[in-house]
């Protein structure tokens, strides 16, 4: 596929009708990252989309193979840095995995209650960003914007307490976790989740029956549920197509299967549709945080406590793949191990690289607006696309 | 859905919603605004803030804490810590550190594993300058850091601590928790939560 | 002083006064978004950020005047001018209290009208002699909403126009004096929501400010402007609402009516504009932008034939009301 240049052109083709080559991105306010779709327009319509990535590539699975198990967790979190939680527990569960490490039951719920807030962190994010592509900087997406960054603020708080660190936590390490929980954090965290989950209703209610909003995420942007299970995306765009899978329920991790939830799954696969997942995923999130904080067992935080030294963890030899169920969709990091204290090979399997894939399938034949709506329902993140 | 498309274009549906959110919008203009009037107020920051990086004395002789075994140096994933042994009678120093803040990923792995709790990091940040060259700390810019903001809860025995049970202290770190037992409980009271 | 000597100080001191408004106007949008959006606005530069506008006068008269390469010289230059003009053109009818203005016609309201549909010229101008794709756009964006909300705007100003019975603005002020006639029974309700719809669309505020869509088009027509040109074009936006403010408060909640003595008249009929103003700013911050083919569907099917009605539906209430009588 060749990569349009970036000077426009106009063509005219053999139908006799006129096409615009107009660039977007990479630095575009809306562009949720450094990308560049260059878009083949007929008037107001898409014709044709050409994703060009790789703006952010920063060789991580090569610097894999220079860190030991011990260091790569902090960076791990760099791949996902608005869900950095669920990117680091990827790597560390493929190095337990292969290494057959035991994981306290504490550790568990506690990377379950941590991995659960950084959805909801997340998904504020998600909708904070995705009200003002469609909104505007200066107009009514400003305002939701504001408004659930306020809320992801009290989130980022709790994990300050726990960790020090409000955005890239190196919480994880192989075994465990590295940090416990300080005096009074549960029932900080307690407050905060009954507190969002409050203001989430404040949004559903300027955002449902809203016919600006309905007019711009309905029917926009359909995923049907053929094309979805073709193509390999994974997450919330899955579940709004109608394909109710959960990494968290089909194959559970770190206690999972303790904890009841319910998976929301849309059949529409329009951008409304994704909305409504992730609504019913914030719910759920704090439900399991709830579920976990209330049977917190006692015990270690880590199997392999104490870490000293920088080649303190050894991974014997072997491969595996783990996946988790991260903000956007499967977040899978394959691993090679050879014995020493650094991995021969690590890949990570992003979860935005791969929903990426559908953007050339589903933007031809709508207007350049709804480009920046669809772009905002498939949330990428593009840490974990370019890694 | 054609219910659902029939809805959003009902009359009384539209107005409701379209009063809904600018209610909304009202009921958060009578909100105190959440601003924090820095630099004139500050936030509180946790215990456990991950701030600046900086070198101690030790609380009991007033020496440098640190000894130079470099396990900070190799354990830091961008390698921003360079530091050079000076080996003596009784207990070894560092000749020379430099740690380059400019590059830190502030991953607290080098707190972690110091075995004499010598570099901790701090509950302030604010070491911005418009020269780079300025954020290259030397043994002395970290140690006067250190004299100069509050140090955060964490330092390598108590992360360490946190992680297992508690084990055999060594002869460093035993006058540390010694002098202070409320920490002590504050852990446990921790682990309990 | 000589008779021909008074509309000009008339006029000059009219439009110092529209520039200090417009200056401090955009501050109150600034501070009123910001108390909706749990912040403050502007806080540091002077008390409370007073002093604010000011601060941006200043910076925009400093900055350098970028002009692209390939634009269309003559074009670009004068269409912050062209654009400026019928902004500022649109008070020289408005009577700030009774006998107190430039020039009260007696086809006033008309003549506002008019005046104010002629921006879109020296948008379109700004658009094209950007020479820049972005910018095209969204200028053609802005000719098509604009003249397709200012038939709405029309027929929802002239229902006052017909429950007053008279074009001229001092007439209609003054036909208010019972009641206003934002409380006249349903027309006038009507009336006022239609009006400040098609206001809000008219001037490309959000939702219907899909001509400048930040996320997507970057700033639209005034792209390439900087300096002292785009405070022009910021400038000409702002008076031009500040001019249908007025105008709102004037057809609807009968200008410079209020309690106190006549020379409050003028205070009044500026807080009322304000009133105005801000319904229109809280629209703006609560709702997310529609697409163009949608804002142009729901003024061509929805809006124009529904104002058509509402003025249809008044003229023969008012043929009623005046046989019964």
């Amino acid at each position: 596929m060749t990569v349009a240049s970036t000077t426009s052109r106009v063509e005219v083709d053999y139908a006799g009708g006129e096409r615009l080559t107009m660039n977007m991105g990479p630095q575009h306010p809306s562009a949720h990252g450094v990308f560049r779709a260059v878009l083949t327009l007929e008037g107001e319509t898409v014709v044709g989309v050409d994703a060009v990535i790789g703006y952010l590539h920063r060789c991580h699975e090569k610097l894999a193979e220079t860190l030991t198990y011990a260091q790569y967790p902090s960076i791990a979190s760099k791949t996902d840095y608005v869900a950095a939680m669920t990117s680091e527990f990827a790597y560390v569960m493929a190095a337990e995995t292969i290494g057959k490490i035991e994981v306290p039951k504490r550790a568990q719920y506690l990377r379950v209650i941590v991995a659960e807030l950084q959805r909801v962190a997340s998904h504020l994010l998600w909708l904070g960003t995705w009200c003002m592509d469609m909104g505007g900087a200066l107009g009514g997406g400003a305002t939701i914007f504001l408004y659930t960054i306020r809320e992801r603020e009290l989130i980022l708080d709790l994990f300050e307490a726990l960790v020090g660190a409000r955005l890239l936590y190196g919480f994880f390490q192989v075994g465990g976790v590295r940090y416990d929980l300080p005096a009074g954090w549960i029932d900080a965290c307690r407050k905060t989740v009954d507190f969002i989950d409050g203001r989430i209703d404040e949004y559903e209610r300027m955002l449902e029956d809203n016919p600006f909003f309905m007019a711009r995420a309905q029917g926009v942007g359909v995923i049907s549920r053929e094309l979805a299970e073709d193509v390999g995306i994974s997450g919330p765009l899955l579940r709004a197509s109608g394909v109710p899978f959960d990494l968290r329920r089909a194959a559970p991790y770190s206690s999972y299967e303790d904890f009841e939830f319910t998976v929301p799954s849309e059949t529409a696969g329009d951008c409304f549709a994704r909305y409504r997942v992730r609504m019913v995923e914030f719910r759920q999130s704090m439900a399991i945080v709830r579920q976990a904080l209330d049977r917190l067992p006692e015990g270690t935080i880590s199997s392999r406590p104490g870490l000293k030294s920088v080649a303190q963890i050894r991974i014997p030899k072997g491969e595996t793949y783990a996946r988790v169920e991260g903000a956007r969709g499967e977040v899978g990091c394959y691993l090679i191990a050879d014995g020493s204290a650094k991995p021969y090979r690590m890949k990570w399997r992003g979860a935005s690289f791969s929903n990426l894939a559908v953007l050339p399938l589903i933007i031809p034949g709508h207007k350049v607006a709804d480009v920046v709506a669809i772009m905002g329902s498939v949330d990428p993140v593009f840490g974990e696309v370019d890694r | 859905m054609a219910s659902n498309a029939a809805r959003h274009t009902d009359v009384t549906v539209i107005v409701r919603a379209v009063l809904g959110a600018m209610r909304m919008t009202l009921r958060n203009f009578f909100r105190k605004p959440i601003t924090v009037h820095y630099p004139d107020k500050e936030r509180a920051y946790p215990d456990r803030y991950r701030g600046l990086l900086a070198l101690v004395y030790e609380p009991d002789t007033g020496e440098e804490a640190c000894i130079g075994c470099r396990l900070c140096e190799f354990v830091c994933p961008p390698a921003v810590i360079k530091v050079e042994m000076l080996k003596s009678e009784k207990r070894n120093y560092a000749k020379t550190f430099t740690l380059e803040l400019y590059a830190c990923e502030f991953c607290e792995l080098c707190v972690q594993v110091c075995p004499t709790d010598a570099i901790v990091m701090l509950k302030s940040f604010d070491l911005s300058t418009r020269d780079r060259r300025e954020m290259l700390l030397d043994k002395d810019r970290l140690h006067a850091l250190g004299q100069q903001h509050q140090p955060s809860w964490a330092t390598g025995n108590r992360l360490r601590d946190m992680q297992g049970p508690p084990r055999m202290a060594r002869p460093a770190s035993a006058e540390a928790t010694a002098d202070k037992p409320a920490e002590a409980h504050a852990k446990t009271e921790g682990t309990e939560a | 002083m000589p008779a021909w000597l008074t509309p000009f100080i008339a006029g000059f001191l009219v439009l110092n006064a529209v520039i200090l408004i417009v200056t401090y106007m955009t501050l109150l949008e600034r501070k009123f978004a910001a108390r909706m959006q749990s912040r403050i606005g502007p806080y540091r530069v002077g008390p409370h950020g007073l002093l604010q506008p000011i601060a941006d006068a200043v910076k925009l008269m400093m900055k350098e005047d970028v002009v692209p390469t390939a634009a269309d010289k003559p074009v670009y230059n004068l269409a912050p001018i062209v654009f400026l003009i019928p902004c500022m053109l649109i008070f020289a009818t408005l009577p700030f209290a009774p006998g107190l203005g430039v020039a009260d016609l007696n086809i006033g309201i008309l003549f506002f009208l008019a005046v104010s549909s002629m921006e879109i010229v020296g948008l379109f101008m700004a658009g094209w002699g950007s020479n820049n794709k972005y910018a095209l756009l969204s200028a053609m964006r802005a000719v098509n909403q604009v003249i397709s909300y200012d038939l709405p705007f029309i027929f929802a100003s002239l229902t006052p126009v017909l429950l007053a019975g008279s074009l001229q603005m001092s007439e209609i002020a003054a036909a208010q004096e019972g009641l206003w006639f934002v409380f006249y029974p349903v027309i006038g309700q009507l009336a006022f929501l239609a009006f400040i719809v098609s206001t809000v669309a008219a001037e490309n505020r959000a939702p219907f400010d899909i001509l400048e869509a930040e996320s997507e088009l970057v700033a639209g027509f005034r792209v390439e402007y900087s300096g002292m040109k785009f405070a022009l074009i910021q400038f000409g936006e702002y008076a031009h609402i500040l001019g249908a403010s007025f105008l709102g408060a004037l057809l609807f909640f009968g200008a410079w009516a209020g309690p106190g003595p006549e020379w409050l008249g003028p205070l009044w009929f500026l807080l009322k504009a304000m009133v105005v103003f801000l319904l229109v700013t809280w629209v703006r911050w609560s709702f997310v932008r529609i697409r163009v083919d949608q804002i142009l569907a729901l003024s061509w099917k929805a809006l124009m034939p529904a104002t058509l009605m509402l003025l249809v539906a008044t003229a023969v209430v008012v043929v009623w009301r005046t046989d019964g009588v």
